[in-house]
């Protein structure tokens, strides 16, 4: 990777917001973190859920201290914009209206032409049919324009179903009638006034009072197990409704079931009470998994693992 | 087990509802197969189903089944994420962000979204000609702004000091999702681990409101009627429930004619069983006794354990500018911060929180009334024309032992307890909804 993945960190808390930062950091890097956003076309329901994607603190601090990503104070990062910036970005929206309602005026609908649709040959003929008429009108409308495709400079209009063609004719329509689509933008990355400023070390974030992961025992002995068994090459997701810190994945947890669930102990003279063992014994049978305590030792960094399972004699 | 009822649901559910595969989707590890997600743009969203997982990768990275599976798995995923926030303009809402005020001013609501969040608030703004004077307006929370841009129904401008002038409708800098994530979260009182917990129950169709109002002029349900004196209504009923007590007993028959004659009962001193456990309860219970602490504050003020959001299931008629009383009231937690509420952190929220009535059981098949007064056998005429005078008599709020309304099972009116308490534990986007509840074993004596 040559250039480091931007996390943006807000109120302590790290966030992936490009989809291709998550298929790098899944792919490459097995990180997954958590999605928490709302799915915009599925909104009603919580099992599938959207950007932006959560990191555990211990995910952010690895991927920092392997150099595979910055963290980006993010509330600092949204400048505000100029008076020009707003008048660029107020044309390239106008611009879009204008396309949308052309192109709703001709097709009638814009849901019609949606590329995702199984095509059968019937509406693969419509869909001729469409583009020639559009073909011809916007040849119709702007005689002087080639009518070839030119990008718009709007960051929503690589949306296939918003293909682009020449502007309207009419331009002194200041806020057009029809009806057409208004797009929230998920990530800043395309706006003009977005300016993120790395922070390429956990030391400078502290400094910068941005993060402070980890600062306590706790925290540090969470990093550790969490980087040990990342170094295994073992996918982690959250272990809470598992009785511990982690769910130990073999592969991807899309196709995988979780065989471990990983608890933390902090020192190797922690104490451990048998009633702990057997309830981590118990929900491990119950759960299909074997329960791992994972001891850290703060001063040589090593970390040792026991596992639990029912003998299951008799 | 009646929240599985009443979840929401867009459609009736398909017929091939497999009860495994159902409840695997309750369970974290059940795979999630975005591949069965309908593609964006679809006419009708569905949602979607888990799907089956793998015990392990082949040896050597997967198999080449494995890695096609995957591959597909996440090329879905990543397509239902890079889907737009795309709104008809005829459908959007406007607002703008005010962070000095930790407010979005809608200036054109739309959709029923508005119907259970947003309230109206009195704010000073200038007029024309440069005096200023208090106006109504209508104000979203910090959490009500975030999910409904969120979910691509609001579109948001940030209030920036900035001449604006020639530029139309453009009412300030116009903020993205990330933006409104990185600004909107932190003020007034709202976590991310707060706004995930509400985003949660909003998209299952919950109301949420704050318990605490964060200005006076948001909306809070009326006080609760503890010790309100008694409607003319309910006394009059209080004091026919007593009387209707006795003949009820008196035509049930439980009343032993012959007692006072027996002979037994001078002899054995009212030696039946109830009467000697009752005599046994020796040892105070309940909890109209505060546990006792060697400390005067048994609970730190930095105590996570306060109640934070007002629930409303979508069953209820929720009226925003009136607001009931909450079906359920939420604590939300940082799961990597707080430990299991001490038994003085419980008692301090089952303080304020009121006493539900017992689940009354439900009916089963056709509703049998006759079964609970052996009377009606005896003289089926007299009994219906009784029940007839007391329905009408009686609200159904009071007690009433012998007519149709059957008796709250003692087990599920000890496992539903009291008082009720929702806490949501989150870790790091991981929620755990907790009920912790308040029984009350001594008002349910076994014997």
């Amino acid at each position: 990777m040559t250039q480091p993945i931007l996390l943006r960190v807000s109120n302590f808390k790290a966030y992936v917001w490009d989809v291709d930062d998550i298929n790098i950091l899944r792919s490459h890097h097995h990180i997954c973190g958590i999605l928490t956003g709302t799915l915009p076309h599925l909104s009603s329901q919580n099992i599938f859920l959207g950007l932006p994607l959560q990191l555990m603190p211990e995910e952010a601090v690895l991927l920092v201290e392997n150099g595979i990503a910055v963290l980006v104070d993010d509330p600092s990062a949204h400048h505000i914009p100029s008076q020009s910036a707003l008048k660029l970005w107020k044309e390239a929206r106008l611009n879009d209206i204008r396309q949308q309602i052309a192109l709703t005026e001709e097709k009638g609908s814009i849901e019609a032409s949606n590329p995702d649709r199984a095509m059968s040959e019937s509406a693969k003929r419509k869909r001729k049919e469409r583009e020639e008429r559009r073909a011809r009108a916007m040849a119709n409308a702007a005689p002087g324009v080639p009518a070839e495709d030119n990008p718009s400079p709007h960051p929503t209009s690589e949306n296939p179903s918003q293909a682009i063609i020449g502007e309207a004719p009419d331009s002194t329509i200041v806020m057009p009638s029809g009806s057409y689509t208004v797009n929230i933008p998920a990530s800043s990355s395309k706006l003009e006034w977005y300016v993120p400023h790395s922070n390429a070390s956990l030391t400078i974030a502290r400094e910068a009072g941005i993060w402070l992961y980890p600062s306590t025992l706790q925290e540090r002995a969470r990093c550790g197990v969490f980087r040990d068994l990342w170094e295994k090459g073992y996918y982690m997701g959250g272990g809470i409704k598992f009785g511990g810190e982690y769910l130990v994945y073999p592969g991807d947890p899309l196709r995988y079931h979780s065989h471990f669930v990983a608890s933390v102990i902090e020192a190797p003279d922690a104490a451990l009470r048998p009633m702990e063992i057997v309830a981590h014994g118990r929900l491990g049978t119950g759960t299909k998994k074997a329960h791992l305590l994972c001891e850290w030792n703060d001063e040589t960094r090593v970390v040792s693992y026991l596992s639990v399972e029912w003998a299951g004699f008799g | 087990m009646d929240d599985v009822l009443e979840r929401p649901r867009p459609q009736p559910a398909t017929p091939t509802l497999d009860p495994a595969e159902e409840e695997s989707s309750g369970s974290e590890d059940g795979g999630l197969d975005w591949t069965k997600l309908p593609k964006v743009g679809a006419v009708r969203p569905v949602i979607p189903k888990r799907g089956e997982k793998d015990f392990e990768p082949a040896a050597g990275g997967g198999s080449g089944l494995q890695a096609h599976v995957l591959d597909r798995a996440r090329a879905a995923m990543f397509d239902a994420l890079k889907a737009d926030r795309a709104i008809s303009s005829k459908s959007a809402s406007y607002g703008i962000w005010c962070p000095q005020i930790s407010r979005v001013h809608v200036t054109v609501a739309r959709g029923i979204h508005f119907s259970a969040m947003g309230h109206s608030a009195a704010r000073p703004t200038s007029i024309d000609n440069g005096s200023t004077k208090l106006q109504k307006r209508l104000e979203l929370l910090p959490e009500e702004a975030l999910y409904l841009i969120e979910r691509g129904a609001l579109f948001c401008w940030k209030d920036i000091q900035t001449d604006l002038t020639g530029l139309d409708d453009i009412e300030g800098a116009p903020m993205s999702v990330q933006q409104a994530f990185a600004e909107i979260i932190g003020k007034e009182d709202l976590t991310l681990e707060k706004y995930q917990v509400f985003a949660y129950l909003r998209r299952l169709g919950y109301v949420v409101t704050r318990t605490d109002p964060p200005s006076p002029s948001y909306p809070v349900p009326p006080p609760r009627v503890g010790s309100a004196p008694l409607s003319f209504y309910q006394r009059l009923s209080s004091i026919f429930s007593l009387f209707t007590a006795s003949v009820l007993r008196f035509l049930r028959g439980s009343n032993n004619w012959w007692r006072p004659l027996g002979i037994s009962r001078w002899i054995h001193h009212d030696k039946s069983y109830g009467k000697v456990f009752k005599s046994l309860r020796v040892i105070p219970a309940g909890h109209s006794v505060a546990p006792h602490s060697s400390r005067a504050t048994p609970v730190a003020p930095s105590s996570p354990y306060k109640i934070f959001y007002n629930m409303y299931k979508p069953s209820t008629n929720f009226r925003k500018t009136i607001p009931p009383q909450p079906d359920f009231q939420v604590v939300v937690v940082n799961a990597r911060t707080a430990f299991v509420p001490s038994l003085y952190e419980l008692t301090e929220l089952f303080n304020v929180l009121p006493e539900i009535p017992p689940p009354l059981p439900r009916k089963r098949g056709a509703p049998s009334v006759v079964q609970s007064s052996p009377v009606a056998v005896a003289s089926p005429v007299h009994t219906s024309t009784f029940k007839h005078i007391f329905s009408w008599l009686l609200p159904s709020s009071t007690p009433q032992p012998v007519t149709s309304q059957p008796r709250p099972h003692p087990f599920a009116a000890l496992k539903a307890g009291k008082k009720n308490i929702v806490i949501a534990a989150v870790d790091s986007g991981n929620i755990s909804f907790f009920r912790f509840s308040q029984g009350a074993f001594e008002e349910w004596p076994t014997l």
